[in-house]
């Protein structure tokens, strides 16, 4: 006697116990059968003589080539000199006005002027010094792109300079 | 043959990584050299894959974990550059990667280093028509022998749904074959 589940539908007794058996059987018999038939034994590509003695002396002169290269030593000095130009600029800015005879409280200075000091001046501040700046909760694409990004853009962008879907590290739970 | 273990240490050393490395490209270039032919199809784009591959490799090596053998990483590799490389081909001509799988096979009828007969030209239509895993899944089996566990590591999916879509490819490729 099979087992019933509540909708009282049965299956017979060890149904399920040897399922899987029974179907991959069942491929491998398909599989032997379709390679015997029709399929033809080779896929008629060919190559070059003597292809795969060459083939060593490319990839290797090849890799010998790119060690040469000459590699910058300091990749990251024109970052450390950002870093120092925006410390200058923002010491020079807040040292004069602290100077002045009638101190300015920083409230006292029109958000226009602060909202223009900081769209004419170049920070050039690094992604990760701005993800410290920026709260990601309170950040909107349109905050920092003047044109709407469409979708269309976004994958035809992401087509083209991700190899590797995993590179992303999606949380696939996020887009369910 | 040197034991993997001694071949991956050689190759994340500096003294001993170009030796190593011939050695290793020796040992796998056929066999990632036919893997790669049977998705571009085209000896001149297969041979720049595999030198892609092989830099990468190189390249990556560092990175290897061990997670898997080393031909399962070699492999997926391959398998990543070659579809890459399709994809970035049918955008600079403008189509699609479907339309520029078609005309690859068409060009066959020119290859110099194609000789296949009707069915066999047909049957590179008829893998034209699958889906890229399902394509994948069929060569490597069929063409390559190779066993279900191996090609599981380098697709990195379950040896139950790598038998069902070798299983479907082979039904569609019957299909296809037998509809004139």
């Amino acid at each position: 006697m099979g087992k019933k589940d509540k909708s009282n539908f049965k299956t017979p007794e060890g149904y399920f116990d040897n399922f899987n058996e029974r179907l991959m059987q069942k491929l491998h018999v398909d599989e032997a059968i379709e390679k015997l038939s029709y399929l033809p034994e080779s896929d008629g590509f060919h190559i070059p003589k003597g292809y795969f003695e060459s083939v060593d002396k490319k990839v290797l002169s090849q890799i010998r080539e790119k060690d040469t290269k000459v590699i910058q030593l300091s990749p990251y000095r024109k970052y450390f000199y950002g870093a120092a130009a925006v410390a200058a600029a923002l010491l020079l800015f807040f040292g004069l006005n602290l100077k002045r005879e009638s101190p300015v409280a920083f409230e006292d200075l029109a958000s226009a002027e602060i909202d223009a000091y900081l769209e004419n001046t170049e920070l050039d501040l690094t992604y990760y010094e701005w993800a410290e700046l920026v709260s990601l909760e309170d950040a909107e694409l349109s905050d920092v792109m003047d044109t709407p990004l469409e979708t269309e853009n976004i994958l035809e962008y992401l087509d083209e300079n991700i190899e590797d879907i995993e590179e992303l590290n999606l949380n696939f739970e996020d887009y369910e | 043959m040197i034991a993997e273990e001694a071949l991956i240490d050689q190759l994340k050393s500096p003294e001993t990584r170009e030796k190593a490395f011939a050695v290793l490209l020796n040992t796998h270039k056929e066999r990632l050299y036919w893997h790669i032919r049977r998705i571009v199809l085209n000896h001149d784009d297969a041979d720049d894959v595999l030198q892609n591959t092989f830099i990468k490799v190189y390249r990556n090596i560092e990175s290897f974990k061990g997670d898997s053998k080393l031909y399962s990483w070699m492999y997926r590799i391959a398998t990543n550059e070659s579809l890459t490389f399709i994809k970035q081909r049918s955008k600079k001509s403008g189509i699609s990667d479907e339309e520029l799988k078609n005309r690859m096979v068409d060009n066959l009828e020119a290859d110099v280093y194609f000789e296949g007969d009707e069915i066999q030209m047909k049957l590179q239509k008829a893998l034209a028509t699958l889906p890229d895993k399902q394509k994948l899944v069929f060569n490597m089996k069929y063409y390559q022998e190779m066993k279900y566990e191996e090609i599981s590591e380098v697709l990195e999916t379950s040896v139950g749904a790598l038998k069902t879509s070798y299983h479907l490819a082979v039904k569609k490729i019957e299909t296809y074959l037998k509809a004139d």
